[in-house]
């Protein structure tokens, strides 16, 4: 689909440029405190890297995780943007699919243990993952995503997982903004794009409505 | 973090500064009559370098207001302090003194055989223009003439500047030519937050990222204006909820990057100030304003919009919005707590409770002159509302009327919000006031700081409440002015900052 931006910022600061699903540049920055100061230069460097003038950008994909909330809005913000700013198409890839899809490509299940399903998951802080199950590639290359994504306790997913007899592959491939964009280019590809660009932040907002709103008066007197 | 600060030079100072000057210039100090003239006239800004309450270090500039040059007068470091960066930092204070007084040309002689002064010079920006042979006597040193040519203001075509804005639970983007309003579109995730009685930080950051592209679509059309017309684009970077600031950085950074346009990272308590711009073609100065929301109630003390803002004071607990929500809890009212207690007050007795006005007692007056703290002040109200329930229960008292608790609570506020800036103005000799934020809004905040000032001859300014509350526009007013005064763009690294001072008008990457 011609000249693609791609950005990931559900673990560190990613940003790519592709060509009809070839990566002319990858900026990978691992931190994954920086990302508001890491974006404009990642995006910035990964287009001269590239040779590409911002204009000549067709389609932004981004990666809308999941992932822990501050982070990955960073991109989603920074693709909302330029993706108006140049007047180009903006698409939303669920940053798991991404790392499913990379995996499987390297590593098809039918050379593994046919029974077997590929488990990805991440880090999702607070002592719990992200995942999400995959049964294979359609004829596209697109993962077939047969449970998730969702966020549970490492243990409870394992004991879940077991008690159905899945015995998973589990990958270690880190997202990166590159596997957004051929992803990207898969589901052009299979005609399944999105424009959700939602932030899949799987959690509610830690905030606890109080019970009574009074309570206040009632806490600061007692 | 240095252990010294520079801060303008008083007449007090005159016999420590002589001390140096005779330890500096040994063979040609000036004369303490000279040095008296210097600090205390009117076409000069004087500074002192101090460290644990000793001047260590002092410079002046010389600039009269038919010129638009000026001279820096002098600059010594005592010995013993060189090597730690006080000559920039009082070069720095007289550049941004120039800037302020409108210089173009900035002028100074340093001795031919200093070349650790040049080279700080040339560091600076100045170029070596000239020479004047055995200058310095008796040892018949020559002395380099030095100039910088500060930018100018950009003549021509106004700048068209985008504002983005999302320090708390507005996402707000503004278009302004010059000084010149041409959209004004905000979005508030305030009804989100209501059933929390406040603002929650990660519902207004993921409200922001939702509302960023319906707010600029909608800002572009107000303005009627395509993005390539924008020449700028601005973007408060704190102070505010981090991760609320994070989603306005990124999205000014991507944008920027996409249009080939520069950025410019704004303080958005100055912008609260800068707005002042697009009503009036200015902001007077010198002002102080008090500035008072949900998030913040800090006095500032604005000598220039884009160099010089000290905060003279702020909230040491609750911001007053705060209270307003929280007290409003304690009534049974909504949220947001400031236009329901405003209505609740309308038929009150303000005089009915005499609620306590935090910091205003004289041994706080000492250290707290110009801060505020609303924390007392809910919970005294909390106290009084549940003993007057108690009581009513108990068949003692009458039934709680929430309209005198709200009038008097609203009026120990408004009390101490506007005694302290009315005293600012007047500690100051500082004859104008200017309010901003969200509870500007509140109808008793108004009066009562129209007849104050009005009292003290001050000048109040309270620009139109769309203005007053957080919005694009005067983020984008600021970066006009930043653009106008032609200031370099903030490049691409500057990150989100909770707590960014109020000195920090722009920051750099």
């Amino acid at each position: 689909m011609g000249l693609v931006l791609a950005i990931d910022t559900s673990s560190g600061t990613s940003v790519a440029v592709l060509k009809d699903g070839i990566a002319l540049a990858e900026i990978d920055v691992a931190d994954t405190r920086s990302h508001t100061e890491s974006i404009g230069n990642a995006i910035q460097d990964a287009l001269d890297q590239a040779g590409i003038a911002a204009k000549s950008i067709e389609a932004v994909a981004v990666g809308r995780g999941p992932a822990p909330f501050t982070g990955l809005r960073v991109g989603i913000a920074a693709a909302i943007m330029f993706a108006e700013g140049v007047g180009a198409q903006l698409f939303g890839i669920v940053s798991l699919d991404a790392i499913a899809r990379q995996e499987l490509t390297a590593n098809p299940l039918s050379n593994r243990n046919p029974a077997q399903s590929l488990l990805v998951s991440s880090d999702a802080r607070r002592s719990e993952h992200y995942w999400a199950l995959y049964s294979g590639l359609d004829r596209h290359g697109v993962p077939i995503c047969s449970e998730g994504p969702a966020v549970n306790r490492p243990g409870d997913i394992e004991a879940a997982l077991a008690e159905r007899g899945i015995v998973p592959a589990i990958t270690a491939v880190k997202i990166s903004a590159r596997a957004i964009g051929e992803l990207f280019e898969a589901q052009a590809a299979a005609g399944v794009l999105s424009q959700d660009v939602t932030a899949l932040y799987l959690r509610n907002p830690d905030a606890v409505e109080p019970k009574n709103l009074r309570d206040f008066g009632k806490r600061v007197s007692g | 973090m240095s252990d010294w600060i520079i801060r303008p030079a008083l007449e007090a100072d005159l016999n420590a500064i002589m001390a140096i000057e005779h330890e500096c210039f040994p063979d040609d100090a000036w004369s303490q009559d000279n040095m008296q003239f210097e600090l205390m006239a009117h076409h000069t800004e004087y500074f002192v370098a101090v460290r644990k309450e000793s001047v260590i270090g002092y410079a002046g500039l010389s600039k009269v207001p038919a010129s638009d040059q000026g001279d820096v007068q002098t600059i010594a470091v005592l010995p013993t302090a060189r090597g730690l960066g006080l000559g920039r930092a009082l070069m720095d204070a007289l550049l941004t003194a120039a800037r302020r007084l409108h210089a173009r040309e900035i002028f100074l002689e340093v001795r031919a055989d200093n070349p650790v002064a040049q080279s700080l010079y040339f560091s600076m920006g100045f170029e070596h223009i000239d020479s004047r042979k055995n200058y310095y006597q008796p040892a018949g040193i020559d002395a380099w003439i030095m100039r910088l040519t500060l930018p100018q203001r950009r003549v021509g075509r106004e700048p068209v500047v985008l504002g983005i804005e999302s320090t708390c639970d507005e996402t707000g983007i503004g278009i302004v030519r010059g000084t010149t309003l041409l959209a004004n579109v905000i979005s508030s995730s305030m009804d989100a937050h209501a059933r929390f009685g406040g603002v929650v930080p990660e519902i207004a950051a993921r409200a922001h990222l939702e509302a960023l592209k319906p707010t600029l679509d909608k800002a572009l059309a107000e303005a009627n204006l395509s993005l390539a017309e924008i020449d700028a684009i601005a973007v408060a970077n704190g102070p505010g909820l981090g991760g609320a600031v994070m989603v306005g950085v990124a999205a000014a950074k991507a944008l920027s990057v996409a249009t080939g346009k520069p950025v410019y990272a704004v303080n958005h308590l100055v912008g609260h100030v800068g707005v002042d711009i697009l009503e009036r073609g200015q902001v007077e100065t010198p002002t102080v304003a008090l500035l008072v929301s949900g998030g913040h109630t800090s006095l500032l003390l604005v000598r220039d919009l884009l160099d010089d803002v000290e905060l003279l004071g702020e909230t040491i607990d609750d911001a007053a919005g705060e209270a307003f929500d929280k007290v409003a809890r304690v009534l049974g009212l909504k949220y947001p707590g400031g236009p329901e207690i405003d209505r609740a007050a309308a038929t009150g007795n303000p005089n009915a409770i005499r609620f306590p006005r935090g910091l205003t007692q004289a041994k706080d007056m000492e250290k707290h002159r110009y801060d505020f703290s609303f924390s007392g002040l809910k919970t005294a109200v909390a106290r009084w509302v549940e003993v007057a329930e108690i009581k009513a229960a108990n068949g003692e008292g009458a039934e709680l009327n929430i309209a005198d608790v709200a009038a008097s609570f609203r009026e120990a506020v408004a009390d101490v919000l506007v005694t302290k800036a009315v005293k600012a103005c007047l500690d100051h000799n500082v004859p104008r006031l200017l309010l901003g934020g969200g509870v500007v809004a509140n109808t008793r905040l108004r009066q009562l700081a129209t007849e104050r000032c009005a009292e003290a001859g001050i000048e109040l300014r309270i620009p139109a409440l769309s203005l007053c509350t957080d919005n694009g526009a005067m983020i984008a007013a600021l970066g006009a002015q930043l653009v106008m005064a032609g200031r370099r763009p903030s490049g691409l690294s500057f990150g989100a900052d909770s707590t960014l001072p109020v000195t920090t008008v722009q920051t750099l990457s």
